[in-house]
């Protein structure tokens, strides 16, 4: 029905008016809905959708989505209810990652830098093959293929594909993971990261791992958090960080450990479980055996001291612990990020035996090896060490090609290690991207990459869920056109099928053939999720679950022993930095752009921080009764100066953040990544000192030590908090709170009674002069 | 399976406060499920961004008892909602099915709902919507997307209700207790937020609702929400201390 301007006029104010008199008659609303000629849209939905199964490569831990698309278009990204991993839920990250397939600053076209002071010119893809052979060609033996951490079948097609040109392939994380994987191997044998069985433990016990916000597998452990919470016993959760994320902040008792101290908090527990006799002698023993040299010095008055944790705050810690079984111990993210991380990784991760908690429900359960010979099913970067190491080659002359593709190397490292005179100096830098990163300011020849959403591949999961699980990725649309029909967003094409066309042919012909040929060989084991009469109809099968699991295929552990080789952190020296205050420097991931992987994504931008509520900026964290001790407002731009840098943030005290200690989040201050990252906010990764973990190389991330001053100015955080109005349940009481077993309206009845008494005076609460 | 008989819906929401992490998946799913404008720096600043569901933090307590609590909050769908009587134009009013309907067609922007709405879950439009051309490729093509001047606010993803409820019907058989989930309730990794129809006694809102820690915002107001609340647990909270649980 069509309906001009005075029709539609005419036709409201009769609804309306008659909508009114129908109202004042008591008649039902129903008739205002049969009589209006002028539907809701949103009564009339049309069209048909389809949802397709996925991955999303490189912005999960393998966890499984489905993909709403209609006409052609993704509209939606939603957890796969199937998958092993995430069970249907979903992340903050989800949809964000949708707005790079359409962003309005994707390459659209391969580009070349003719010499190494122009510019970058569009040239069409035959002359970008040609370019890209003859980087190849005389550089055999001094190739260098970079990647971000890569699992599944782009993971072993990059690694042979430097492996084809006698070179080496990296993978570079900013917050590397070495340290992590290195504790789980020496102390619970184990080559993939374990799951945590948080579902069904009754207590969890958490070190610098914000695991519901950003670490490891966030929807996977907000499932099993739900479950946790949900228990006929609620579960209890304990957490060890500096700072407040929201794992801190959903904790039942948050720690707040001096930055580097978390293995003395973890073994400062397990005195305290051994000395109490908390657990049997056969734990002990386990425990023992798993520690070399013991608990000597950690008596707890000394740890206590050690950590800045009270002996009581310690103690009911160890207890929970070890009394409400079964109980489980993990930790990462800060923890592992010091100079002596390893003993500090090591030390929780031996909780887990003293308890009795590995491979045991609700404790630490190992995860098998890849289902797929030859499919990493573990990835971490190189270490910081590694790095050191290969871009004095690069320096030096000595690579001649190096290829990047999904790690911004130049944002992500440290000023220390002069990442720009080191790519001046090889011959042929080649970048993949969907959108111009910081790197690509360097790179002779930019190639435009398909997003996860256009391109073949897999993801195994990391860390899974116990059994074998491979994902699938596949396509889900076809050539992203432009919606004013202008033409094609991107003439991108994948990374592992652009390799694998400049390959021998030895190990795949495209992305596509890989994937459904070792779907058609896991249909030949026979076992698993999926079950059909032939190899064509199984991979459809596969296709159509996103993935193939199989809970018969489990992992298994063996103890080994804490590597003990540095027990205490240092940290990085402020000595000359001029005028300020000393702080210890925590940066952390940001809940929505990760570690600047989204920055691209407006709605990624826009996301408040759990904690700070602000968006589209860089903020430093502070205690709060520091910030007024050193007269710092909120919004005061702080100029955060270390030994390899300077930056600013503004200021945002709270009372959720030890004091010494500042929390600035990662993500920001890109120089390109789109109209909506450019020259926003401060890079914190620019500024880390180049401390490493003694026993793996890994960088120290959070052992470096700021002075902060301010810069004299203010500035408003963009932040929601204090947009909309309060409306606590009493004044003081802005969410209500119940004790175990107490009921709302009890709880409510005894807020009350306290407002009376707070706001009335006591002795009208008491009732002694009514 | 539970279910309901055709036309019987009440449709409604049950939040576990306790088990709501803060994580925003929420705020995001429902940003792109239902056309939201994009949240410009500019706008966060001069609080004139638009979320239809929105986590609030409050601190109690200072280091190191310091607590950060979360509560999401949306539009409660009040059976005695004050912001429909006020419109005069009729674009806000209560359907049968438990939910407050905004009809934009009719809004003209007087904004007295916002003032009505003790909740603060009514959105002005300032200005128009504006995507960049290839970003309007994502649009849900379920949703209006709303012009300046009118409110605009949560719909409990109603497009979402309507195409299941065509297709139960037209298999003919009636919608089974979760089979619509809204994009906020779909995307929470924990599972506080549960969607479901109240007229149903075996769906999993109506037996939530029976939760000893149920209670509903603002309930002074008298506003009869379909947003039914359970409140965040405490395990150190000491329960009858003193006098305080024992008043009524």
């Amino acid at each position: 029905m069509k309906l001009n301007r005075r029709e539609f006029l005419a036709l409201t104010g009769k609804t309306a008016a008659g909508a009114v008199i129908f109202a004042a008659c008591g008649l039902p609303e129903r008739e205002l809905i049969v009589q209006s000629p002028v539907d809701l849209p949103e009564d009339l939905v049309r069209g048909e959708d389809a949802w397709y199964a996925t991955s999303m490569g490189d912005f999960t831990n393998g966890d499984g989505v489905l993909v709403r698309v209609m006409q052609g278009r993704a509209k939606k990204i939603e957890g796969n209810p199937d998958h092993p991993v995430n069970r249907g839920k979903a992340t903050a990250r989800y949809d964000s990652a949708l707005q790079l397939l359409y962003h309005p600053d994707r390459i659209s076209e391969p580009m070349l830098r003719y010499s190494k002071a122009g510019n970058l010119v569009p040239i069409d893809w035959d002359a970008a093959d040609t370019r890209f052979m003859e980087a190849l060609s005389n550089a055999t033996g001094a190739l260098t293929v970079v990647t971000n951490p890569l699992r599944g079948h782009l993971g072993s097609v990059a690694s042979k594909f430097a492996a084809q040109y006698d070179g080496k392939h990296m993978a570079f994380d900013p917050t590397e993971q070495g340290v992590l994987h290195g504790a789980v191997k020496s102390v619970l044998g184990q080559d993939q990261l374990p799951t945590f069985d948080i579902a069904n433990a009754q207590t969890v016990l958490s070190f610098g791992a914000d695991w519901l916000g950003t670490w490891g597998s966030p929807a996977q452990f907000g499932v099993k958090y739900g479950e946790f919470r949900g228990q006929h016993n609620r579960g209890y959760l304990i957490h060890a960080e500096a700072r407040m994320s929201i794992t801190s902040a959903a904790a039942d008792l948050w720690l707040s450990p001096i930055p580097g101290t978390e293995g003395d908090l973890a073994l400062g527990i397990a005195r305290v479980i051994t000395s109490e006799g908390l657990v049997s002698n056969e734990n002990n023993a386990a425990f023992n055996a798993a520690l070399p040299g013991g608990l000597g010095s950690h008596g707890i008055v000394d740890v206590a001291n050690r950590t800045g944790i009270s002996v009581d705050r310690i103690e009911n810690a160890a207890r929970y612990f070890a009394e409400h079984t079964p109980s489980v111990a993990f930790g990462g993210g800060s923890a592992g990020a010091h100079t002596n991380g390893s003993f500090n990784l090591g030390a929780i991760y031996a909780l887990n035996i003293l308890v009795g908690a590995v491979d045991s429900k609700g404790g630490v359960i190992s995860n098998p090896s890849s289902a797929l010979d030859g499919v990493p099913a573990s990835a971490t970067g190189a270490s910081f060490g590694e790095w050191e190491k290969e871009l004095a080659q690069w320096r030096a002359g000595n690579v001649e090609t190096v290829i990047i593709r999904g790690a911004d190397i130049v944002h992500g490292m440290p000023n220390s290690v002069a990442i720009r005179e080191a790519l001046k100096n090889v011959p042929n830098v080649i970048a993949f991207g969907a959108i111009h990163d910081d790197t690509m300011d360097f790179a002779d020849l930019v190639l435009p990459e398909q997003t996860f959403l256009e391109s073949w591949g897999s993801d195994i999961p990391e860390p899974g869920p116990g059994y074998q699980v491979i994902g699938t990725q596949q396509p889900v649309v076809g050539l992203t056109i432009s919606n004013d029909e202008s033409g094609l967003i991107s003439d991108a094409r994948g990374f592992g099928d652009t390799l694998l066309d400049m390959s021998d042919g030895s190990y795949g012909r495209n992305m596509e053939g890989l994937v459904r040929g070792s779907l058609s060989d896991l249909h030949d084991t026979g076992s698993g999720s999926v079950s059909a009469s032939s190899a064509s109809l199984f991979t459809d099968g596969a296709l159509q679950r996103g993935g193939w699991w199989d809970t018969s295929k489990v992992g298994s552990s063996s103890l080994g022993k804490v590597n003990t080789s540095q027990k205490n952190a240092s940290y990085s020296n402020t000595g000359s930095l001029g005028a300020g205050n000393d702080f210890n420097l925590i940066p952390f991931h940001s809940t929505s752009l990760f570690d600047g992987r989204l920055a691209a994504s407006p709605w990624a931008q826009q996301t408040p921080d759990p904690i700070s509520s602000a968006s589209w900026s860089t903020w430093a964290e502070i205690n709060s009764k520091q910030a007024d001790d050193l007269g710092i407002r909120e919004g005061d731009v702080l100029l955060i100066r270390s030994s390899s840098g300077e930056i600013e943030a503004l200021a945002y005290p709270h009372p959720g953040i030890r004091p010494g200690v500042i929390g600035i989040p990662m993500g920001q201050g890109h120089h390109r990544s789109g109209r909506w990252a450019e020259g926003r906010g401060s890079n914190v990764l620019s500024i880390l000192v180049d401390q490493k973990d003694a026993a793996t190389g890994a960088l120290a991330w959070a052992a470096t030590q700021v002075r902060v001053q301010r810069a004299g100015r203010r500035v408003k955080v963009p932040k929601f908090e204090g947009n909309v109005e309060a409306r606590p349940v009493e004044p003081g009481v802005p969410v209500l709170v119940v004790g175990v077993g107490e009921t709302a309206h009890d709880a409510q009845e005894a807020n009350h009674h306290e407002y009376q008494k707070q706001f009335l005076g006591e002795s009208r609460e008491s009732g002694e002069h009514e | 399976m539970a279910t309901a008989e055709f036309g019987s819906h009440n449709w409604g929401m049950v939040v576990d406060v306790d088990k709501c992490i803060g994580c925003n998946a929420c705020v995001i799913a429902c940003q792109a499920e239902n056309n939201i404008p994009l949240n410009t720096q500019d706008r966060v600043e001069r609080a004139r961004s638009i979320s239809w569901i929105r986590v609030e933090r409050y601190w109690e307590g200072d280091f190191p008892d310091a607590k950060a609590r979360f509560i999401p909050i949306m539009c409660q769908h009040c059976e005695n909602a004050p912001c429909e009587p006020v419109c005069p134009v009729y674009a806000t009013y209560h359907n049968s099915e438990g939910m407050n309907v905004q009809v934009y067609n009719r809004c003209v922007g007087t904004r007295y709902c916002a003032n009505g709405c003790p909740y603060i879950v009514r959105f002005f439009n300032y200005w128009e919507p504006v995507w960049p051309k290839s970003l309007r490729n994502h649009l849900n093509p379920d949703v209006t997307i709303r012009s300046r001047g009118i409110m605009e606010k949560c719909s409990f993803c109603v497009h979402r209700i309507r195409r299941v409820s065509r297709k139960a019907r037209s298999e003919g058989h009636e919608v089974a207790d979760g089979a619509v989930q809204t994009a906020c309730s779909s995307s929470c990794p924990t599972s506080a937020l549960i969607f479901g129809n109240f007229n149903d006694p075996n769906s999993k809102v109506s037996q939530m609702k029976e939760d000893q820690r149920h209670y509903t915002l603002l309930d002074q107001f008298g506003t009869d929400p379909n947003v039914i609340y359970l409140a965040k647990i405490d395990a150190d909270k000491k329960v009858g201390a003193g006098e305080a649980a024992s008043h009524g």
